[in-house]
């Protein structure tokens, strides 16, 4: 036991800090070229077997009126901003860009893509609600496929062998696994991390490949295991849910208030590394069957509604105190949800704070008095 | 044994407001001035409280509002949504939600029985529904903000502001001008424009009796009025609206010294 040494820390939250300069250094170390990945979920084995680097593209914190061309201000900031850094020039360094569809501004943009930044190449991915059923899963496997082989073209690939796509999957799950052992190393030592080194560490992954940064995050986690828990007893523990918890400077206010995250349940943090398919069938057949296990997310059709159950259950297995809903602003699946989660949440007693952002924002006063508020509530 | 004071400062985004209390909870000196935070306002209302308390220091000191982080001078600073209920609460001890509509933000409060903030929740970025909203409206109408209620009472039916965004409602009042619409019509509209914005609040955290509205927007009786029949509750009014705030931070530096 010890002081924790946050120099590998430190160094993760840089590159997820500078996404570009990551993005580059990441393309210039490998050699590989890289392919744009819209949220919410992307088909990255895939990717990864043909050789590419997935790169993740979830907005930032960049201003400007180019996007307001093609989006209306009532827009997803993430989608504003990767039109924005588009039309900037930003991803002069992607070799192609995956547009997912799963919000009605998603299917819109895709044309709008094809339209306002000729120079990337576009590949559209739809992704199936109904991904339990065998024609789901035989679509989602199809889909995967037809994306793979349009990757091949406009990057100039040759197809991927089962070997690589299986080697890619296990290097993903290798990834996940890891991710689910830092976050709960995390929750163990409350106060440990801040709000800002426990989301850029785990944002770093985006901009890296996935060999590099999962060595990297293994061993701040051995780190964290092996440092002295601070004294937590005047921090708040909280799960914190939604699409996204940014930017930096409202995570700074967590700190401030006195609040530490024990767990998550954001799309852009969590729900990408909390499932992890079985080691049975082929690389694509266990692509196809992370996709059909994995539940209580927004974006993907959920029958028996099971999310606010799994905020309830993370919050009993953090030992959290309250939960955080982020509501990314006009951001409709996750707006869909909150009720159903809010009416969960009050039944099971649990104090909970909704707070609408923007990845823009730079006046934090009035969510610093919502926190504040918080604070003195509970 | 000498007496002890303690002094609560609101400090707003268009006033402040500094209520000093004896250990009895007695306010012993009280001053509102319309300067927020930035300006000369805080440092002159806290003389003024002191000068009409007739004293020259105070045991502790807590501040709240908008501006209280920047306000060094306190033991500790509070959120004014913990400063209104507490100050509400004293004043109006059933109370079991408070309405709170300052410059800049409204708010809706749920008081639980002990006397704690159970619930909040407050406008966003947006002006809409506050005394900024109000203030656009009186330079438009081109009255004074403390002519806006009385202006309001001669209106009939109030014409309807639907817009959500202060900008947008001003071009819109405009517009109702320019079409002959009469201004105290345009005035009872814009009041009955806030009432829909609370409604819209209080249905997140609900609204149990009794409510009490505190805010310096609760000084224009027609907004009350037109809260009272958007939301079908009656509304109680504490006589210094505006100090509800700064009083309830003064019982919390009180209990500091608990």
């Amino acid at each position: 036991m010890g002081e924790l040494n946050k120099n590998n820390i430190n160094e993760l939250v840089a590159i997820a800090q500078n996404p570009k300069e990551s993005v580059a250094k990441a393309i210039n170390d490998t050699g590989k070229k890289a392919v744009g990945c819209f949220p919410i979920y992307t088909p990255d084995e895939a990717i990864y077997a043909l050789g590419l680097l997935p790169v993740g593209m979830w907005g930032g914190p960049v201003k400007g009126n180019l996007a307001d061309k093609y989006l209306q201000t009532f827009c997803c900031s993430i989608m504003k901003a990767n039109t924005e850094q588009a039309l900037l020039g930003d991803y002069d360094l992607l070799s192609a860009v995956l547009v997912t569809s799963f919000c009605d501004t998603l299917k819109c943009i895709i044309e709008d893509w094809k339209v306002a930044v000729p120079y990337l190449h576009i590949v559209p991915i739809v992704y199936p609600q109904n991904r339990k059923t065998p024609s789901g899963r035989a679509y989602l496997k199809a889909e995967i496929e037809r994306v793979s082989a349009q990757l091949e073209q406009v990057v100039g690939r040759k197809p991927y062998t089962e070997a690589d796509l299986s080697a890619a999957v296990d290097l993903y799950d290798e990834y996940r696994a890891a991710s689910q052992d830092f976050v709960k190393a995390v929750s163990e030592k409350p106060g440990l991390l801040t709000a800002s080194e426990r989301h850029n560490v785990i944002k770093a992954a985006y901009f890296m490949d996935k060999a590099d940064y999962t060595p990297k995050l293994k061993a701040i986690t051995e780190e964290i295991k092996k440092a002295d828990a601070p004294d937590a007893k005047n921090l708040t523990k909280v799960v914190v849910s939604g699409i996204i918890n940014e930017p930096d400077g409202l995570l700074d206010i967590f700190d401030e208030t006195g609040f530490t995250i024990v767990g998550d349940d954001l799309a852009q943090e969590t729900r990408q590394f909390r499932t992890i398919a079985p080691k049975v069938g082929t690389g694509i057949e266990r692509m196809v069957e992370r996709i059909a296990l994995q539940d209580g997310c927004a974006f993907l059709y959920d029958d028996k509604k099971l999310r606010g159950q799994m905020i309830i259950d993370l919050v009993k297995k953090t030992g959290a105190d309250a939960v955080f809903f982020n509501q990314l602003k006009f951001c409709d699946p996750e707006e869909f949800d909150w009720p159903i989660i809010k009416k969960e949440l009050e039944a099971a007693k649990i104090p909970t704070l909704y707070i609408e952002t923007e990845q823009q924002m730079d006046s934090f006063e009035q969510t610093r008095t919502r926190l504040q508020a918080f604070a003195e509530i509970i | 044994m000498t007496e002890k004071y303690y002094l609560g400062i609101d400090i707003g985004s268009s006033s402040s407001k500094a209520v000093i209390i004896d250990g009895d909870a007695k306010i012993v000196g009280e001053k509102i001035i319309n300067l927020g935070t930035g300006s000369r306002g805080p440092a002159e209302v806290i003389l003024g409280a002191f000068e009409q308390a007739g004293i020259t220091e105070v045991s502790k000191t807590v501040a709240t509002g908008y501006g209280r982080i920047q306000f060094k001078d306190a033991d500790k600073q509070m959120t004014e949504i913990s400063c209104h209920a507490k100050g509400v609460k004293h004043l109006v001890p059933t109370a079991q939600t408070v309405i709170d509509i300052g410059g800049q933000d409204a708010k809706v409060i749920r008081i639980a029985p002990d006397g704690k903030v159970d619930n909040f929740v407050m406008n966003d970025k947006c002006a809409a529904g506050t005394g900024r909203f109000l203030e656009v409206m009186a330079r438009v109408l081109d009255v004074k903000i403390s002519e806006l209620s009385d202006l309001a009472e001669k209106g009939q039916s109030g014409v309807t502001i639907s817009s959500t965004c202060t900008v947008f409602a001003e071009s819109e009042t405009i517009s109702q001008l320019s079409g002959g619409s009469k201004i105290e019509d345009i005035a009872l509209g814009s009041h009955k424009s806030i009432a829909e914005k609370i409604v819209g609040l209080a249905g997140r955290v609900g609204l149990v009796d009794d409510i009490v509205m505190s805010g310096g927007v609760a000084l224009n009786a027609s907004v009350v009025k037109a809260v009272e029949e958007a939301t079908g509750h009656k509304i109680i009014r504490v006589p210094d609206p505006q100090g509800a705030g700064a009083l309830g931070a003064a019982l919390y530096a009180r209990d500091l010294d608990k």
